[in-house]
């Protein structure tokens, strides 16, 4: 079942030669770097939509990030940080990040190739006019070492709740460091994931291709796949009926609920996808990921068009999930 | 003994990270750990960077203080606080250092994958350093010493500093 992996990501770290790293850059060359970027990008066939930071409200910056369009650096950095959108959003160029340039490409599902060949359309047109920082032993250069090479960072999304259930997350934490990848929790502080939601990404960016790096972490996520699948089936033939019941009873309460809290929400949610993957409950799981993105704070509060406090945000959470999940009930 | 993160609070927990084979020990206080469990990965990995730079250059800390980027202006000692660089020549500047904690986290050193294109400009330079480098060694055969080493003057004034190394 492929449809454990919920999303594929692959970004790019490019630095332009004749610009200083973000601890040396001036106001002037990072709106320099900006600028070029946009002026070299400008012919591109399809929509996109251009966002410098410091013009946008709190809420809708915190939206994108929740969509993980940029991230949490370029949120910190919002004087001089600016964002390019695909209008499909599956390539977002991250500007003045950490590098000059932060290449990200996305595709749905288990589709980490699609993903890149994205990040590379952007970098092939980019490279054809402009001079990135490059070193023919250490690849791309980077504002940190553990960047330089490829600046490749491949990852992807992996719901994982039984291996979760099972207590296996600390062997797949293993398994994953063994291959030089990481696995940590997406939703969430610490150790506790919330959705059961995981990042699979590698660490090593120099020395291999970027070919060799994306099959890695994609042959690790199928793998991690496969197990869960088997505690998956594992738990049917236990009980089949228990395993329903706890499906269903997050479903009624999805379909139900006048208040969903958004950490309650990840909990059930992370039920709703199961069963959805499993064809127990009557839901896709392309509408759990799109839940998934609408019901986190910053987007309830874009929706709701204006400032809510928690226990209104948490009504008009409940109302947004039962509208979708009755089919607008 | 004192956090190594913050340096304020008293360390309370011993956090071992390993990356390709190596590993690294901190001391941290519940506060510092904190942002460790946050999950960032960049923040963990500079740390490992900046700690493995102060492990292996502590004996030569003099000549640490003189090591500065002509380019940016960045110090060593800057780099091993922060873990970032200043710029593109920083690698240049500090390759000798560099390079062991590099092979530490990467585990290599030699970069495959994508190139940026090459220019034409850049293309008629490489065919023009080639036949050069014929010349060269024609006139070494020959032993015209003379011509032999105006050769390589001019080869010399044609290969840029980051590529020097090699040549």
């Amino acid at each position: 079942m492929s449809d454990i992996v919920v999303s594929s990501r692959v970004r790019l770290a490019r630095n332009y030669d004749d610009l200083p790293f973000r601890s040396k850059i001036t106001r002037e060359q990072s709106e320099e770097c900006v600028q070029r970027t946009l002026d070299a990008l400008r012919p591109l066939p399809q929509a996109y939509s251009f966002y410098p930071l410091r013009d946008m409200e709190a809420n809708e910056k915190r939206a994108l990030m929740e969509a993980h369009l940029i991230s949490p650096d370029l949120m910190e950095h919002e004087d001089t940080g600016a964002v390019l959108i695909r209008a499909d959003e599956k390539i977002a160029v991250m500007m003045n990040e950490e590098d000059h340039l932060r290449i990200q490409g996305f595709s749905l599902g288990d589709n980490l190739t699609e993903a890149a060949e994205n990040a590379f359309s952007i970098d092939d047109v980019l490279q054809e006019q402009l001079s990135f920082a490059f070193d023919h032993q250490l690849g791309y250069l980077t504002a940190c070492p553990t960047n330089a090479g490829t600046g490749l960072r491949a990852s992807v999304m992996l719901h994982l709740p039984l291996l979760t259930q099972a207590k296996q997350m600390g062997k797949m934490n293993q398994l994953a460091a063994k291959l030089g990848l990481t696995l940590r929790g997406i939703y969430g502080e610490g150790s506790e994931a919330q959705g059961n939601l995981y990042q699979l990404s590698n660490q090593v960016t120099l020395g291999k291709t970027e070919k060799e790096i994306i099959d890695a972490v994609a042959a690790t996520a199928r793998q991690m796949a496969e197990m869960e699948n088997v505690y998956r089936g594992k738990a049917l033939d236990k009980d089949e009926i228990g395993f329903q019941d706890q499906l269903y009873r997050s479903y009624g309460l999805l379909t139900h609920a006048r208040r969903m809290p958004v950490k309650e929400f990840m909990n059930h949610w992370s039920n709703l996808r199961l069963g959805a993957s499993m064809k127990v409950l009557p839901v896709t799981t392309a509408l759990c990921d799109e839940l998934l993105t609408l019901a986190q704070p910053a987007h309830i509060q874009n929706a709701a068009k204006t400032i809510l406090n928690e226990k209104d945000q948490d009504a008009f959470r409940s109302a947004l999930i039962r509208g979708k999940l009755n089919g607008g009930t | 003994m004192l956090c190594e993160e913050c340096g304020k609070n008293q360390a309370e927990v011993m956090m071992t990270t390993v990356v390709g084979g190596q590993s690294a020990t901190r001391h941290l206080c519940r506060e510092c750990l904190k942002k460790y469990q946050a999950g960032d990965l960049q923040a963990v990995l500079a740390a490992i960077l900046s700690t493995m730079a102060g492990k292996l250059h502590l004996a030569d800390d003099e000549e640490e203080i003189a090591l500065k980027c002509p380019q940016c202006g960045e110090t060593y000692a800057e780099f091993q606080k922060t873990g970032m660089l200043g710029c593109a020549g920083c690698y240049q500047a500090f390759r000798k250092e560099l390079t062991p904690l590099i092979t530490k986290v990467q585990g290599r050193t030699q970069h495959a994958g994508r190139r940026p294109p090459v220019s034409e400009e850049e293309q008629a330079r490489q065919t023009r350093m080639e036949e050069l480098r014929s010349l060269m060694e024609a006139a070494v055969q020959e032993e015209n010493f003379e011509e032999a080493a105006r050769l390589r003057d001019e080869l010399r004034a044609m290969t840029p500093a980051r590529e020097e190394k090699k040549a």
